[in-house]
C-alpha cells in the first residue's frame, strides 16, 4: 500500500519509494540515510502527536510530520508495538540486515 | 635535539561519533562531552609529540555530509577544503557504521589522505556486531584503526597509521567510488570543461564537477565567475534532463543512492549483525521517557529533581561553609587593629567574597545535573517531547537543547544555537536563552528562598521562578516570531542518540572544573567588584555626621535615663548614623537617583545598587547586598546576609519575591550581552533586547509585589 510515511502508525513497518521536500531538507533527508529502499518501523509519536519516531539501519530517528509529508512510502506490515526488536526475520531489513 | 616535524590532522566524522572523546583522550585536553548531536560548535586544537613527530590535533564540528546545512557544519567543511590538513581521520561511529559511511565516501572523492578510526569498538563487542576490518579497508580504500576512547584503546595504533598515512606509507590503494552511467558521464565531460580553464587546472576537477551535479551552492558560486560555466551550465542541464529521462529523478538524488548503493554493498561484505535483534535498555527506557503520556511529566520531573537535588542536598552544605566563614571573620577580626582594614576584611572580603562562595555546594550539584541530562542522551529526547510545544510558540524542539544548557550558563548556550538552521529561529533562541535562568543567579535565588521561605517550600519557590523563566521565554519567542522574526521555520529530523552511561570519572572531572571556574570567578572578578563596592559606599565619609552623631551621643549620655534605655537609645543612633553614612556615600548618592524608579516594585536604593553592579556578573548581586547591608550592621560580628535581611524591617516576602523575578529577567551579565552581539553581529537587536528586558522585569517585578503584599 502506497501512502505518506505521515500517515504511518505507530508499529507500521515501511520502505521508501521517494522523498520530496525543499532541498536544505530533503538534503539532510537523504544524508541521514533515508533514501529510496530503506525499511524502516515507526516506533512511536511523541507526546503532542508530533514528531514521529523511527528505526532504520540500526538508528533512531525523529522528524516532524510536516517533513515526513514529503516522503512517500510502501507499506510492507505491521509488527504491532514501538519496540525495534520486533522487527526479526523478514523485517530484519530495518536492524541493518540487507534487503 | 632536532627539530620534530608537524604533522596537522583533523578530526572529521558524524555528529556524536566520539571525535571529541578521541581528541580529549589524543590530546589529553579538556572539550566538551555529550551524548547528543553538536556538542562542539568550534574547531580546538591540541597537541601530541609523537615519537619525531609534533601532531597537531584538530577537533571539528561533526557533519552528515559535505555539503553543509547548518553553520556549524560549515566550520568542518570549509576546514576540510580550505585548510587542507595534512591527515584526516574520519571518525566512525562503530555501531551505526552504515550512516558514518556516507561521509566517508565523499572523503574518497577527495583526493586527500585519510584514515578511519572505528570508535566505540566496545560498543560495537557488546552488540555483536561482526566487522571485517580487512575486507572494509580494501573497499573503502583507506586504512582502518578500530579505537575505542571510552577504553582508550587503539590509540597507539592510530597514532602509528596516521604517521604512516602522512610518509605515504600505506598499503592500502585508494579506491574510487564510481556512479552509474549517465552520472560518470556528466562527471567526465564536465571535468573535462573545468580542466579548459587555467585557474582550475590545478584543482580537483572531478570532485568540482561532482558537487555541481549535487548543486553544492558554494562550489556554484566558485566555478560561476569563469568563462568556462556558460558550457558548464549547458552540461549540468543536460544532465538533469538526463536524469529525469532514465530515472525520473535529478543527478543529486541518483549520485546520494549510488553512495548509498555502495555502502550497501560494504555492509553486506563487512558487517555481520547477530541473528536476532535483542532488545537494548535504550528500547525500555524509551518506552517509558518518550512515552505519549508520560513523557512530559517525565520530562518536567526530570528537571524538577535537578532543582530540588541543587536546593535540598546543597543547603546542609552551605550552612557548613557560612558556619566556617563566620568562624573564619570571627577569628580574624581581632587581628585586625586598623578599623579600616578590619572593615574592608569583614564587610567586604568576607561578606561579599565569602558571601557568594557559600553557593559553590549547590552550583556544583546544578552543573552536576545538567551534565548528567547532556552525557546520558536525554538532551534529544527532551527535543524530541517538547517540540511540539515549541513549534506552538514559534520555536523548534531543537532550540531546546541550548535553552537547557543555558540553565547552567547562557554564554555556550548562546553558542550552542549554531545547530540551528534558519537564522530567524536562531536570532530568537539567543534572544531568549538569559530567560533561561542562569547558575549565576542561583545563588541569589537560594538566598532569598531560603530566608523567606520554609525549606520545604523554598525549593518550589525557586522552582517556580525557573518555571515563570521558561513561560516568558516561551512568550517572546512567540511574539518575536509573530512580529519581527516571521517566515521560515526550521525543519525537524533529529537523531536519538542510545543512552550512554556517563561515566563517574567524566562527572566529576566536569564538577571539578565548574567549581574551580566558580573559586576563580569568586577570586577575581567578584572579589574586584566587591572591594569597589566598598570602596563607592564608604567615601565620602561626612564629619558632619560623625559631628552629629557624637553630640547625640552625649546628649543621651547627660540625660535622666535609665542606663538600658541609654544603651538601647545608643544603638538605635549608632545604626542611623550608620545609615545616614551610606546614603552620603557614592553607592548610596546614585542608589537615591535610582530609588524613585523600584520603589514601586518594593525595592530600596540598596538593593537597586545591586542591580547595577549585577551586570558585571550575577553573582555580584548577592556580594553586592552582602557588603551593604554588613556595613549598615551596627554590631561588628558579621551575621550571615540571610539573617540580616530577615530582621530588616524594609525587606520582606515581597520584596524578596519580586527581586528574585527581577533578577530572573533584567540584563544579563556583560559577558552574556557581549556573546549575544558576537552571535547576532549587530547591535541594534541586543539593544532593544536590553530595553525589553528591562520594562519586563519591571512590570512583572511590579505585579508580583503588589500581588505578594495583598496575598502574603
Ligand atoms: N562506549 C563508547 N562511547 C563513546 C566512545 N567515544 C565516545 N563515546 C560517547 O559518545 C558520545 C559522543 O561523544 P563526543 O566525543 O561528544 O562526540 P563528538 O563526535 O565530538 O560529537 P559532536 O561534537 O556533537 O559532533 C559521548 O556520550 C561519549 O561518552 C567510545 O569509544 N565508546
Ligand atoms: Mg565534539
Amino acid at each position: 500500500m502506497y501512502m505518506k510515511m505521515s500517515e504511518l502508525k505507530v508499529g507500521d513497518k515501511a520502505e521508501v519509494t521517494s522523498v520530496k521536500a525543499e532541498h536544505a531538507v530533503r538534503r539532510r533527508i537523504l544524508d541521514m540515510g533515508l533514501i529510496k529502499g530503506t525499511r524502516f518501523k515507526v516506533l512511536r509519536v511523541a507526546p503532542f502527536g508530533d514528531p514521529m519516531e523511527i528505526f532504520f539501519k540500526g538508528m533512531y530517528l525523529s522528524l516532524r510530520k510536516s517533513e515526513a509529508e514529503g516522503i512517500s512510502v510502501h507499506k510492507i506490515g505491521y509488527a504491532g508495538d514501538g519496540m525495534p526488536m520486533s522487527c526479526d526475520k523478514e523485517g530484519r531489513s530495518c536492524c541493518g540486515e540487507a534487503l | 635535539m632536532t627539530e620534530r616535524k608537524e604533522i596537522s590532522v583533523a578530526l572529521a566524522g558524524n555528529p556524536n561519533c566520539g571525535k571529541s572523546s578521541l581528541f580529549n583522550v589524543l590530546t589529553g585536553s579538556h572539550q566538551k562531552v555529550g551524548n547528543f548531536s553538536g556538542v562542539t560548535i568550534e574547531k580546538h586544537e591540541g597537541y601530541l609529540d609523537y615519537g619525531s613527530y609534533r601532531i597537531r590535533f584538530v577537533d571539528l564540528p561533526g557533519t552528515y555530509s559535505l555539503t553543509p546545512y547548518s553553520p556549524e557544519e560549515i566550520v568542518t567543511r570549509n576546514y576540510l577544503i580550505d585548510e587542507r590538513p595534512d591527515v584526516v581521520v574520519n571518525v566512525l561511529e562503530g555501531p551505526n557504521l552504515e550512516r558514518n559511511l556516507l561521509l566517508t565516501t565523499q572523503l574518497m572523492e577527495m583526493n586527500i589522505d585519510f584514515l578511519a578510526a572505528l570508535n566505540m569498538i566496545d560498543e560495537v563487542e557488546e552488540k555483536g556486531i561482526s566487522i571485517d576490518v580487512k575486507q572494509l579497508q580494501r573497499l573503502l580504500g583507506c586504512h582502518i584503526v578500530p579505537t575505542s576512547a571510552k577504553k582508550r584503546t587503539g590509540i597507539d595504533p592510530l597514532l602509528a597509521h596516521i604517521v604512516r598515512v602522512y610518509e605515504k606509507d600505506i598499503e592500502i590503494r585508494k579506491n574510487k567510488l564510481s556512479f552509474r552511467p549517465v552520472i560518470e558521464e556528466a562527471v567526465d565531460e564536465i571535468a573535462g570543461i573545468l580542466r579548459r580553464e587555467k585557474d582550475l587546472q590545478s584543482a580537483d576537477t572531478r570532485w568540482l564537477a561532482i558537487k555541481l551535479l549535487e548543486s553544492d551552492r558554494e562550489v556554484y558560486h566558485r566555478v560561476q565567475q569563469y568563462p568556462v560555466w556558460v558550457k558548464v551550465e549547458l552540461s549540468l542541464q543536460e544532465a538533469m534532463r538526463e536524469a529525469a529521462k532514465l530515472y525520473d529523478s535529478d543527478p543529486e538524488m541518483l549520485i546520494t543512492e549510488d553512495r548509498h548503493a555502495f555502502i550497501r554493498g560494504a555492509m553486506k561484505e563487512c558487517v555481520r549483525f547477530p541473528e536476532e535483534r535483542k532488545s537494548t535498555a535504550t528500547d525500555y527506557i524509551d518506552m517509558v521517557v518518550l512515552n505519549r503520556l508520560l513523557g512530559l511529566p517525565v520530562f518536567l520531573f526530570v528537571v524538577w529533581a535537578i532543582f530540588q537535588i541543587t536546593f535540598t542536598l546543597g543547603s546542609p552544605l552551605m550552612d557548613m561553609l557560612e558556619t566556617l566563614f563566620a568562624a573564619l571573620s570571627g577569628a580574624i577580626e581581632p587581628l585586625l587593629v586598623n578599623s579600616t582594614l578590619r572593615s574592608i576584611v569583614i564587610d567586604g572580603i568576607i561578606a561579599g567574597v565569602g558571601g557568594v562562595l557559600v553557593f559553590l555546594p549547590n552550583i556544583v550539584l546544578l552543573f552536576i545535573g545538567l551534565s548528567f541530562l547532556e552525557a546520558s542522551g536525554y538532551m534529544a529526547r527532551a527535543a524530541f517531547v517538547i517540540d511540539k510545544v515549541m513549534h506552538r510558540f514559534g520555536l523548534h524542539g531543537k532550540s531546546f537543547i541550548p535553552m537547557i544548557t543555558g540553565f547552567g550558563c547562557s554564554i555556550p548556550a548562546i553558542m550552542a544555537t549554531r545547530t540551528l538552521k534558519s537564522p530567524t529561529d536562531r536570532l530568537a533562541t539567543i534572544l531568549i536563552i538569559p530567560f533561561m535562568s542562569c547558575g549565576a543567579k542561583l545563588p541569589v535565588y537560594v538566598l532569598l528562598a531560603g530566608a523567606f521561605f520554609p525549606p520545604d517550600v523554598a525549593a518550589n519557590v525557586m522552582f517556580a521562578v525557573y518555571l515563570l523563566g521558561v513561560v516568558v521565554a516561551l512568550l517572546s519567542a512567540k511574539l518575536l516570531k509573530s512580529t519581527v522574526l516571521k517566515c521560515d521555520s526550521e525543519p525537524f529530523v533529529m537523531e536519538l542518540p542510545p543512552y550512554r552511561w556517563p561515566t563517574l570519572h567524566s562527572v566529576l572531572f566536569q564538577a571539578k572544573i565548574k567549581a574551580m571556574m566558580y573559586v576563580r570567578k569568586a577570586g577575581t572578578l567578584i572579589l574586584a567588584a566587591v572591594l569597589i563596592i566598598w570602596a563607592v559606599s564608604n567615601y565620602p565619609h561626612s564629619e558632619e555626621i560623625d559631628r552629629w552623631a557624637a553630640s547625640e551621643a552625649s546628649r543621651i549620655e547627660e540625660s535622666p535615663l535609665s542606663a538600658v534605655d541609654k544603651k538601647a537609645e545608643t544603638e538605635s543612633l549608632e545604626y542611623r548614623a550608620q545609615s545616614l553614612q551610606l546614603q552620603h556615600s557614592f553607592a548610596g548618592r546614585v542608589g537615591k537617583v535610582i530609588e524613585p524608579v523600584i520603589k514601586p516594585i518594593g525595592f530600596d536604593w540598596r538593593i537597586g545598587i545591586a542591580l547595577v553592579t549585577g551586570l558585571a556578573a550575577k553573582e555580584v548581586v548577592v556580594s553586592t547586598m552582602g557588603t551593604i547591608y554588613a556595613l549598615g550592621q551596627t554590631d561588628e560580628s558579621s551575621a550571615e546576609l540571610a539573617t540580616i535581611l530577615k530582621n530588616d524591617p524594609s525587606f520582606s516576602r515581597a520584596t524578596a519575591l519580586s527581586l528574585m523575578v527581577f533578577v530572573l529577567l533584567y540584563i544579563p551579565c556583560v559577558a552574556a550581552v557581549g556573546v549575544m552581539k558576537k552571535e547576532i553581529g549587530e547591535w541594534r537587536p541586543v539593544l532593544l533586547y536590553s530595553a525589553y528586558v528591562l520594562v519586563l522585569a519591571w512590570l512583572l517585578s511590579f505585579v508580583t509585589y503588589r500581588l505578594a503584599l495583598v496575598m502574603l
